[in-house]
């Protein structure tokens, strides 16, 4: 998928055969790549928690690059480990940033979900808390007085489609993970799956919702004109 | 908060994600379309699906976006060297 031409100018980098040689080589000529690829990682790992993270700008430089030495000799290993996955179809070292990209924010979301329990969902409040169910929606939602009913009468279905369309993991995945936002890699932790199984099952779960609502006779293109401020 | 949540589900509910691919799909794709991305290619037109599924999935988005501005930061690096 080589299509673009710009700028990128990488006269004296290694080619992708001259990485993986090395990084397949006897340590005198593996422990320079590897010095290489650990610097090259760090540098762009650097780059990422001190420019474009935020939430950790109340950290000294110093601590962002103990922070980004750390992740890059994990990122590291990683690439070490998977290797031979390497299609050849980018440059080497995009590839290896992309591991080393996961390898931080995974690290991230762990530290700042680092107490996040499946059961304090539950435990906090309903999918569509009772306020939104038992009170007027002029509240919540300022709707106009003659659709005020209508909302009501709606949210108590899509309620009861919740607990009779989804299963229970289901319901789970798609309250943390689109409702409440926490990242599918720390939910699929918590549930004991994996990512990309955790997405189907989201995936799944909003096929079922909607269309048991539509046999409700709720279309989404209905329900997001009755909820629109 | 009852509305936001509400909302959240509804939007949820229209996003055609059927249109879009996997995780995993994406993720094996993040390499080439972020150099691609960095020349200033529209991703949407080269690999629609994975672009489609960064859309929609937050953790991808991240991570893609991550990779984009790492490359883009190393290009100016190399270019002014």
């Amino acid at each position: 998928m080589r299509t673009g031409s710009g700028p990128i100018n990488y006269m004296s980098e290694r080619t992708n055969q001259e990485w993986l040689d090395a990084l397949h080589g006897p340590p005198t000529i593996q422990e320079p790549a590897l010095q290489e690829l650990t610097e090259r990682l760090q540098r762009g790992i650097f780059y990422y928690l001190s420019r474009e993270r935020s939430d950790l700008s109340h950290l000294a430089v110093q601590d962002i690059s103990q922070m980004a030495e750390d992740l890059a000799q994990d990122a590291v290993l990683r690439v070490l480990e998977n290797l031979d996955s390497f299609r050849g179809d980018s440059r080497f070292t995009t590839w290896a940033t992309k591991i080393a990209v996961r390898v931080a924010i995974s690290e991230m979301r762990r530290a700042r979900y680092r107490d996040f329990r499946l059961d304090d969902l539950t435990a906090d409040d309903e999918l569509l808390p009772l306020d939104a169910l038992n009170t007027s929606s002029t509240q919540s939602l300022s709707p106009t007085p003659e659709n005020a009913a209508e909302r009501d009468d709606v949210i108590k279905k899509i309620d009861a489609a919740l607990k009779e369309a989804l299963t229970e993991r289901q319901y789970q995945a798609l309250d943390a993970v689109v409702l409440r936002g926490v990242p599918l890699e720390i939910v699929a932790e918590r549930m004991d799956t994996n990512r990309n199984a955790l997405y189907k099952l989201v995936h799944d779960a909003r096929q079922k919702l909607r269309t048991h609502l539509e046999t409700q006779g709720l279309s989404i293109d209905y329900m997001l004109d009755l909820f629109q401020d | 908060m009852p509305s936001d949540r509400l909302k959240k589900l509804i939007d949820c509910l229209h996003d055609n994600h059927d249109a879009g691919c996997d995780c995993a799909a994406a993720y094996k794709e993040f390499e080439c379309l972020a150099e691609q991305a960095v020349r200033g290619v529209d991703i949407h037109e080269l690999l629609p699906r994975v672009a489609l599924h960064l859309d929609l999935c937050s953790d991808c988005r991240e991570e893609f976006e991550a990779l984009v501005s790492i490359l883009g930061e190393d290009n100016e690096h190399r270019v002014n060297e």
